[in-house]
């Protein structure tokens, strides 16, 4: 039992792990190398990794993709590690208004910002993108890149504010959360269960008593 | 369309965890009155009367409002995203 719940509890916390490390924002240093859209039939194993159409527009089961090709510099081990140069894709969709919640709606702008990014000849152009999402060749899916901005030089390591805030954020929900059910059960379910054993104990006491009369009576007409 | 489906369970959700705060937080404020009674030990007030008259001051007082921000602080959120966003 103990085993079994242990598996429980390792399976739903790498589950969230996964879907955190999949919306949650990362930065990429790269160079745009072109930009392109590429007209996408949607399978059901891959859709869900995929975005709506734009926000003002309406879902078909197949639409126009843009995409930014790039070249980046490969990151390990959540980024802390740097390695040399990797190509990279990565798709451009708004997300609109509801998951993930990072309420982009300026594909289109960001696809001009790209264009204006490329930068095929040397000295190259660094630019930071801020991306979610995975790329899975298998499945064809892609990152979805958020913004670009300019990298100061090619060795440029941003410090993830928004990520450290976001997780200060969830763990302190996640404690208050504790502390709330924590305190429902100390005040409210415990009591209960107090009043629910203490009828019990009445109950139980009272049949016995009952018993013992009964049992009394019978004996009254055994034999001395 | 996606906007107002958005809006209403936001709204629905942020009512939930509004309901669940503001529970937890009477709840607490309760048993601090009840603690605090224990230690003073007033005289001539009940235990029941002193938590009562502690309760009604806090319906009434700025903790219960601040409550609100349940509400307000994901709109900001919301907001900061969208204006750094796009």
């Amino acid at each position: 039992m103990r085993n079994f719940r242990r598996a429980v509890r390792i399976t739903v916390f790498l589950i969230l792990a996964l879907w955190l490390h999949y919306v949650m924002p990362q930065r990429d240093i790269a160079r745009v190398t072109s930009t392109e859209v590429v007209r996408t039939d949607f399978s059901a194993l891959n859709r869900i990794f995929f975005a709506q159409a734009d926000t003002g527009a309406t879902d078909n089961p197949s639409r126009d993709l843009r995409f930014i090709n790039t070249e980046r510099k490969a990151t390990y081990l959540f980024g802390l590690i740097r390695g040399g140069n990797q190509t990279m894709v990565y798709r451009n969709e708004d997300t609109g208004w509801i998951y993930p919640p990072y309420f982009k709606f300026d594909s289109a702008d960001l696809q001009a910002e790209a264009g204006a990014a490329i930068s095929t000849a040397e000295p190259y152009d660094w630019v930071v993108i801020t991306h979610y999402g995975w790329r899975i060749r298998w499945l064809s899916i892609y990152p979805n890149a958020v913004s670009i901005r300019p990298a100061p030089s090619e060795e440029y390591r941003p410090i993830p504010w928004g990520n450290i805030i976001i997780y200060i954020a969830l763990i302190a929900g996640a404690l208050f959360l504790r502390a709330m059910w924590r305190q429902f059960r100390e005040r409210t379910l415990d009591p209960l269960a107090d009043r629910a054993e203490d009828r019990m104990d009445h109950v139980q006491a009272d049949f016995a008593e009952r018993r013992g009369r009964v049992r009394r009576w019978l004996d009254s007409w055994k034999s001395k | 369309m996606n906007f107002v489906r958005l809006v209403v369970f936001g709204f629905l959700f942020l009512s939930v965890v509004y309901i669940c705060v503001s529970l937890y937080s009477r709840s607490v404020r309760r048993e601090k009155l009840e603690a605090e009674w224990e230690e003073t030990r007033p005289e001539g007030i009940h235990r029941d009367a002193f938590v009562k008259e502690g309760m009604k001051e806090y319906e009434t007082g700025l903790r219960k409002r601040l409550i609100l921000l349940v509400y307000i602080i994901p709109l900001i959120a919301v907001g900061a995203i969208i204006y750094f966003v796009n």
